[in-house]
């Protein structure tokens, strides 16, 4: 059944994209009916999966390589299907919303079709039992996410940003690739199940281990925005704000913690790999956070939020708290998905992104406020909304690996940075909500609500904000076993969060309801300037390569040019040389050939 | 009788023909050398056959089909002769230079 | 030597004597009648070597049909019945010794190869003309059939080729 969801959605993009330019009603709706096929299969299929039924499995499908083949085969657990159910009800709502936002688009059938692929891609990501299959949909995705990013092609930043966003992400799939052929090599099989049981097994050593998750890091790092390859994603912003709450927010991203989760087992094996994620994962958290304290930029706030809200799941993963990881992977997916679809709401309304340029919002747009300031607070960690129970499961592993864990000073990194990033965080939530929606208004039009196909999806969207709270607490919810609740860090973490929203409130306040990042101080350009990361890979890695490229173009005409001239020269004296030969005498030609027969029999023959 | 009468025939009846067809002017000469190396390898494929005793005769066989090629190939290769003979009043194979480098044409 | 093999020696010395000739003589129409003779010492090489089938139509079509259609060319072509001067171009020299490369090589490899084996023919392999119908026309029959298409388009050409232009 999992097929379906992957050829659904193929089959949606293919209608959109032959009927749409004919009639212009057939695009949304090709899009939204296969998109919502896909949900509904899903949904049947969490339903099947639910509680302790075993994976369904389709295929495999042997795919000879001459070496260890490609076993064409899906397969979904619960880990697969919640992932399913959370990218195609995503997918939906975007697809809805998508219908109102960008309504009289030129290219809105290439736009729908290239979101169905997206969606058909991530599905064949969660469920593929192969890596090679895996390795498909994610460059599907990587791809729709550079054409998506670059809807608006028109505009440089588009262009740019997109280009950025393929680089970045290819420089990472690279190391994915050999990742895969390292591990399939060690396990022996490229399917993930056979890998599972051989790392579960003990055939895949310690050094093998350590090589081929290093390399699926790269790959991991690249495709969910974690340093040193996350400055794509802000850049990425100029993409359709659907696109964003979509592929840069809820599901593509996330699909790097997906695959981590995935074959955890395998970075258990290695140490080496489970500290490397953990330092990238605090340093992207809290870098990540302070960015977000002090971008100008609603739309960039978002996406650095995303990257440190990515780097918690990390962090829990690199501690193997699978359950935690996965619970804020989900959790991350509802709230980012509801700020990026309430942020288009906005910019919709008042037509800018800076958030100096707002303010003043709650009169205008009621319904936008509500959604987005329940997304806030999940997003901050308030308590009882489902972001505060993810965050402290997250923290809660951490806090048991630094007590009485085998990685304690992993342990005590990942709690002090989460806990220092949960404050952040609730400050850049707060900082950015005050700038929207109170204060004086800025905005030079005159804002009005946006229409019901936006706010609808946003209302759902608060759903599992607000439900999924409930959902967590269960015991064993999908078999998770995350532990939401340890009470002194999670009494830690309240306080901090409620102190630094009170912070900013205080700040804002006290600064005649400006910017509350002024209050950073000499600090506050430097984070606007986002550590002038971009400026050092400039110098680092773009101008040196600029000069290499230089070099070589110059040793090509002084080096290389006179070899290809001289073959030139010589090959036409020779053929001056030897154009008596070529006198139209057909004995002569004769002669010659039989002479060259006899020459070469006489060779072979000498040569036997 | 030994194998090696026949093919040794064939290999000098071969190397006549090659000659032939090499050193003679005239185009009809050449023709008949062509002949000379096709019957030459006829011999071979009939001494490999009485050689092998193959129950399927196919020396014999091969040997009648390049016999039916050769008369095939003998009369369009006469259509050709005409032809040139028409065309250029000789058919002095080497005097027919149309295939020479023409900024180069040297004399014959 | 065998009755056989006296035969077979006395044929293919008569067969390499008159193919030199033709390949020496000045005179057009005498190198198309040793020709004649080259290929009639063949026909009784065949029939030494147990093939008389191929033998007679070796008489039939080389010594009727082929020879008949070279003389056919010498007239058309208005070729000097007596001797000319100049039948051998300058090639000759490059050409004497790259035939004789060829028949060098040829020997060689004969001899390296089938030095020692012996021809054995038994009564039972002469008078194959019943089998070597039923093989051209069983296992062969494809081939057959395509050589035939392959002489009707020869013929097709032969035609086009010799037509005399109208246009010209």
């Amino acid at each position: 059944m999992a097929m379906w969801v992957v050829i659904l959605p193929v089959v949606g993009a293919m209608v959109a994209l032959f009927t749409g330019h004919r009639q212009e009603r057939a695009a949304p709706l090709a899009g939204v009916v296969a998109t919502a096929a896909a949900l509904f299969t899903a949904l049947l299929i969490g339903l099947s999966q639910w509680g302790d039924a075993p994976a369904s499995e389709f295929g495999p499908y042997e795919i000879s390589t001459g070496g260890t083949p490609i076993l064409a085969s899906l397969r979904v657990d619960e880990l697969s299907a919640s992932m399913l159910v959370l990218a195609t009800a995503v997918a939906l709502l975007v697809q809805v919303y998508s219908v109102a936002y960008l309504r009289g688009d030129p290219r809105y059938p290439t736009y729908t079709a290239l979101v169905c692929l997206f969606t058909a891609a991530m599905a064949l990501v969660v469920t593929a039992d192969d890596l090679f299959v895996l390795l498909i949909g994610w460059e599907v995705m990587g791809v729709c996410s550079y054409f998506l990013i670059s809807h608006h092609w028109e505009l440089e930043p588009a262009r740019a940003g997109a280009v950025k966003a393929f680089v970045m992400t290819r420089l990472g799939d690279i190391g994915l690739l050999f990742g895969i052929f390292v591990i399939g090599e060690a396990a022996g099989t490229y399917r993930i199940s056979g890998i599972l049981s051989a790392a579960g097994a003990g055939a895949i050593s310690s050094g093998e281990a350590t090589a081929a998750t290093l390399l699926l890091l790269c790959g991991v790092v690249g495709k969910s925005a974690q340093f040193p390859l996350h400055s794509w994603l802000p850049d990425a912003m100029p993409g359709p704000t659907p696109i964003s709450a979509l592929i840069h927010a809820a599901t593509m991203v996330a699909a790097g913690v997906f695959l981590v989760a995935r074959l955890l087992p395998v970075f258990v094996l290695s140490d080496v790999s489970m500290t490397v994620l953990s330092a990238i994962a605090v340093v992207s958290m809290l870098g990540g956070a302070l960015m977000a304290l002090a971008a100008e930029d609603l739309k960039r706030v978002l996406a650095w939020s995303t990257v440190s809200q990515l780097a918690y799941m990390f962090a829990a993963l690199s501690l193997g708290g699978y359950g935690a990881g996965v619970l804020h992977l989900l959790s991350h997916g509802a709230f980012k998905a509801l700020l990026f679809l309430a942020a288009g709401s906005v910019i919709h309304a008042v037509g800018t992104q800076r958030l100096g340029d707002m303010g003043g919002l709650l009169r205008a747009l009621p319904i936008t406020f509500a959604t987005m300031t329940i997304g806030f607070a999940a997003l901050a960690g308030v308590p009882p909304l489902v972001g505060f129970f993810s965050k402290d499961a997250v923290l809660g592993v951490a806090y048991e690996q630094a007590l009485h864990g085998e990685y304690a000073a992993r342990g005590w990194l990942v709690l002090v940075a989460g806990l220092l990033g949960a404050a952040l965080t609730a400050a850049y939530s707060t900082r950015a909500w005050l700038l929207m929606f109170l204060g004086p208004r800025r905005a030079a039009v005159e804002p009005h609500e946006s229409s019901w196909l936006l706010l609808g999806p946003l209302i759902f969207l608060t759903i599992p904000c607000l439900v999924g709270s409930w959902a967590v607490l269960q015991p064993h919810f999908l078999s998770l076993e995350a532990d939401p609740v340890h009470a002194p860090v999670t009494l830690i973490s309240t306080t901090l969060v409620l102190g630094a929203v009170a912070a900013t409130v205080l700040a804002w306040k006290h600064l005649g309801a400006a910017d509350p990042a002024a209050r950073l101080g000499p600090v506050q350009p430097v984070l606007a300037r986002e550590f002038s990361y971009d400026a050092l890979v400039e110098r680092v890695i773009v101008q040196p390569s600029r000069f290499a490229v230089a070099s070589v173009a110059a040793n090509e005409s002084s080096v290389v040019e006179p070899y290809a001239q001289g073959a030139d020269t010589a090959t036409q004296w020779s053929a001056r040389l030897l154009r008596w030969l070529h006198d139209g005498n057909l004995q002569r030609y004769v002669t010659t050939v039989i002479l060259g027969a006899v020459a070469l029999a006489v060779v072979i023959g000498l040569a036997q | 009788m030994p194998l090696l009468f026949p093919l040794v025939l064939s290999a000098l009846l071969f190397a006549i023909g090659t000659y032939v067809v090499m050193a003679r002017r005239h185009a009809v000469l050449v023709l008949m050398g062509v002949e000379l190396m096709l019957n030459a390898v006829n011999l071979n494929l009939v001494a490999f056959d009485a050689w092998s005793h193959d129950p399927l005769d196919s020396g014999q066989v091969l040997a009648l089909f390049v016999i039916a090629i050769a008369a095939a190939e003998i009369g369009l290769g006469l259509a050709i002769v005409l032809l040139v003979f028409r065309t250029h009043q000789h058919i002095d194979v080497d005097a027919l230079r149309e295939l020479a480098d023409r900024d180069a044409a040297s004399t014959p | 030597m065998t009755l056989v093999e006296v035969l077979f020696v006395l044929l293919g010395a008569m067969a390499l004597g008159s193919a030199v000739l033709v390949a020496v003589s000045n005179n057009l129409v005498h190198c198309a009648l040793w020709l004649v003779v080259t290929l009639g010492a063949l026909a009784g090489c065949y029939l030494l070597l147990a093939a008389e089938f191929l033998a007679w139509v070796q008489v039939l079509i080389y010594l009727g049909a082929v020879v008949v259609l070279l003389l056919f060319a010498l007239m058309l072509t208005r070729a000097p019945t007596g001797t000319v001067a100049d039948l051998t171009s300058s090639n000759r020299i490059l050409a004497a010794l790259t035939a004789a490369a060829a028949a060098g090589v040829l020997i060689v490899s004969f001899a390296a190869g089938f030095g020692g084996t012996r021809i054995q023919i038994d009564s039972g392999d002469i008078g194959n003309a019943e089998a070597l119908g039923s093989t051209l026309f069983g296992s062969w029959v494809l081939g057959f059939e395509v050589l035939s298409v392959l002489l009707l388009a020869a013929l097709i050409g032969a035609i086009v080729l010799s037509r005399r232009q109208e246009r010209d």
